[in-house]
C-alpha cells in the first residue's frame, strides 16, 4: 500500500516537473538538434551555448536588469509604506486594522486588466511609458495591499508592552518604531520583502502594456515576445526561461514555511 | 489598572502621530488604486478617439451588451473558470491527501510540486508553447510513440483542442495552490477522529467521506471562491498561448478586454467590459470575505 502511494507520487511528480525538464533539456541543445525527430531526451552534445548566445547577442541580460530594477523598486516602496502603516494600525488604531485589511483584500482582488487601461492612458499622458517609475507604481498597486496585509499580521504578534517600555524609557515614537520594533519584526519584514519581490518579478500584463520599447522589457515580456519571431530559436528561448525561472524557484524554496500564510490572505484559520 | 491607564494614554495622547504613520499608505493607495479605478469608470463612459474623448454615457455598455462577442466571451470565461477550478480543487485535494501520509521528504516534495505555481505564468505558458508545438513538440511525439494519436495534433490551432490546452496549462499551474491550502487543512484535523473511525471499522473511503471531508468543508469553500476570483480575472496564460484564438475559442473576458483596448483601440468599450468583469469578481469577493471574516485569522 505504501509502495503504491510512492508510485503514484513519483508518477505525478514526473508529469508536473516534465515541462521544466524539457525546458532545461532544450536550453542545453545545439540549434541543429532542436528540430530532430524523434527528439533527444538527453544528449552528448549538451552545452551552455544557448545561454551564452542569449546573454551576449540578445537583450536578455538587459531584461534581467529591468526585471531586477522594477522588482527591487516595488519592494522598497511597498515595504516602507507597509511597515509604517502596519505599525500605525497595530499601535495607534488596533480597532481600525481589520476594516482596513478587508479593504485591502478587495483591492487585491481587482482585475488587473481593468486597471491597465487607466494606467496606460495616465502614464502615456504623463510621458512615463517605458520608465521604471511607471512599472514600479503599477506593481505597487497590487503589491502594497499584500505587503500591508502580511505586515499587520507580523506586527500584531509583537506585544505593545515592548514599545511602551521603550517609550517610558524616553524613546520617541519614531525611535520605538525604528530601534525596537523593526529589528524585532525583521524575519517578517524579510519574508514580506521577498514575496513582494517575487510578485513583481513574475508579473506580465502590466509590463506588456506599459513598455513599448524593447530595451525596457522585463523578462516575462521579453521571453513571451521571442515566441512571435519569424523563426523561433527554441533553445535560446528556453535558456532565457531558465534564467527567469531559476531565481524564483530558489527564493520560493527559502520561503516555503511562510507560503501558506502568504497565499491564503486569511483563508486558513490558525 | 494603573498600567492599563498608562498604556492607553501613550497611544491615545498622540493620535496625530498615528495618522502620520498611516497617512502615506492611504495617500499612495488613493493614487495607485482608487484614482485609476475611478479613471477606468470614467473611461467606460467616454468614447476615445486618438487624443479626443467625448462623453457618451452608457453607450459603451449598450454596445458591449449588444455585442455577440461579449456574450460568447462570457460563456468562454464561465466554462474556463468552471473547468479550471473544478480540476484545481479535485486534483489539489487528491495530491494533498497523497502527500499528507508520507513519512519523509515531505518538505522537498511539497516544494517540488509547487514549482509550476512559483514560475511566472507568462514564462510557464511559453514553456508549454514549445511542448505543444505541432511539428516538433514533445507532447505530440510522446502521444504518437504511445500510440494514443496517429497524426500530430495542432494543439492551439483548433478551437476545442486550444480550449483544452489552456485549461490544462492553467490546471498545471493552479493545482499546487489548492494542494498547499489542503495540506495546511489536513494538519488541523484531530488524529483522534481518525482513530475513532478506525475503531468503528470505517474503510479508507468512509474515513475520507465522514472525517476528512467534513473537516475540510470550510477550507474547500474558501479555496473555491479564492480560486474562482483568481481564475476569472487571469490574463497571462491565455494571453501568451493563444491571445484568445482560434476563432475566439479561448477569448475569456480579460483577454477580450485586452484585445478590445490594445488591438482594437476601443478603450471606452474595453473599460466597460472591465467594469462588468469587476462586478463578477466583486460578487465572489464579497462571498469570500463574508466566509473568511479576516477578524479571526489575522489576530493570530
Amino acid at each position: 500500500m505504501r509502495a503504491l502511494r510512492w508510485v503514484v507520487v513519483v508518477a505525478a511528480l514526473a508529469v508536473v516537473l516534465f515541462p521544466f525538464y524539457w525546458m532545461v533539456n532544450t536550453s542545453l541543445k545545439p540549434q541543429t538538434e532542436i528540430f530532430r525527430s524523434p527528439p533527444t531526451f538527453a544528449s552528448a552534445s549538451w552545452s551552455l551555448d544557448a545561454y551564452a548566445t542569449v546573454l551576449t547577442q540578445r537583450p536578455v541580460g538587459r531584461y534581467f536588469v529591468n526585471s531586477l530594477a522594477v522588482a527591487l523598486g516595488t519592494t522598497a516602496l511597498s515595504v516602507v509604506l507597509a511597515a509604517l502603516a502596519a505599525y500605525g494600525f497595530t499601535r495607534f488604531f488596533p480597532g481600525g486594522a481589520m476594516p482596513f485589511v478587508v479593504l485591502l483584500l478587495f483591492t487585491k482582488m481587482l482585475p488587473e486588466t481593468l486597471l491597465i487601461i487607466p494606467y496606460f492612458r495616465l502614464m502615456s499622458d504623463l510621458g512615463l511609458l517605458n520608465t521604471y517609475l511607471a512599472l514600479i507604481l503599477a506593481y505597487s498597486s497590487f503589491a502594497l495591499p499584500f505587503s500591508v496585509w502580511m505586515l499587520i499580521g507580523f506586527f500584531r504578534s509583537i506585544p505593545r508592552d515592548i514599545d511602551e517600555a521603550a517609550m517610558i524609557d524616553g524613546a520617541s515614537y519614531m525611535q520605538a518604531f525604528w530601534k525596537v520594533i523593526l529589528p524585532l519584526a525583521r524575519p517578517g519584514l524579510v519574508a514580506v520583502a521577498l514575496f513582494t519581490f517575487l510578485i513583481a518579478w513574475n508579473s506580465y500584463v502590466w509590463a506588456l502594456v506599459l513598455t513599448t520599447d524593447s530595451s525596457m522589457y522585463v523578462l516575462s515580456v521579453g521571453i513571451a515576445n521571442m515566441v512571435g519571431e519569424y523563426r523561433v530559436q527554441w533553445n535560446e528561448l528556453m535558456a532565457a526561461a531558465v534564467i527567469a525561472a531559476l531565481p524564483v524557484m530558489l527564493l520560493y524554496s527559502l520561503l516555503e514555511r511562510h507560503l501558506v500564510n502568504a497565499i491564503t490572505a486569511g483563508a486558513v484559520k490558525g | 489598572m494603573v498600567n492599563r491607564v498608562r498604556r492607553n494614554s501613550i497611544w491615545r495622547r498622540r493620535r496625530l502621530v498615528g495618522y502620520a504613520f498611516i497617512a502615506p499608505v492611504f495617500a499612495f493607495l488613493c493614487a495607485v488604486v482608487l484614482f485609476p479605478l475611478a479613471h477606468a469608470f470614467w473611461t467606460s463612459l467616454m468614447r476615445i478617439r486618438g487624443l479626443s474623448a467625448t462623453f457618451v454615457g452608457v453607450q459603451n455598455y449598450e454596445r458591449v451588451l449588444g455585442d455577440e462577442a461579449f456574450w460568447h466571451s462570457l460563456a468562454v470565461s464561465l466554462e474556463f473558470t468552471a473547468a479550471c477550478v473544478a480540476l484545481h480543487i479535485a486534483l489539489g485535494l487528491a495530491l494533498a491527501l497523497l502527500l499528507d501520509q508520507l513519512r519523509f521528504a515531505r518538505t522537498a516534495l511539497r516544494i517540488a510540486f509547487l514549482t509550476p505555481w512559483m514560475v511566472a505564468p507568462a514564462v510557464g505558458a511559453t514553456i508549454w508553447l514549445w511542448l505543444l508545438e505541432p511539428q516538433f513538440g514533445v507532447v505530440n511525439y510522446l502521444l504518437q510513440a504511445a500510440g494514443i494519436v496517429r497524426a500530430p495534433l495542432a494543439w492551439l490551432g483548433e478551437p476545442a483542442l486550444a480550449f483544452a490546452s489552456v485549461v490544462a496549462v492553467d490546471v498545471w499551474r493552479g493545482v499546487p495552490f489548492v494542494m498547499l491550502l489542503m495540506l495546511a487543512g489536513l494538519q488541523t484535523i484531530p488524529r483522534e477522529q481518525y482513530e475513532a473511525a478506525a475503531i468503528d471499522g470505517a474503510s479508507a473511503w468512509q474515513r475520507f467521506r465522514y472525517v476528512t471531508l467534513p473537516n475540510l468543508r470550510y477550507l474547500l469553500v474558501v479555496a473555491s471562491t479564492l480560486d474562482i476570483i483568481n481564475t476569472v480575472r487571469h490574463y497571462d496564460i491565455i494571453g501568451v498561448m493563444t491571445a484568445g484564438g482560434p476563432a475566439g475559442a479561448t477569448e475569456v473576458l480579460p483577454v477580450l478586454l485586452y484585445n478590445t483596448a490594445f488591438r482594437g483601440n476601443r478603450f471606452g468599450e474595453a473599460a466597460a467590459i472591465g467594469v462588468l468583469l469587476l462586478a463578477i469578481v466583486l460578487a465572489f469577493s464579497i462571498v469570500h470575505i463574508r466566509i473568511t471574516r479576516p477578524e479571526g485569522s489575522a489576530s493570530r
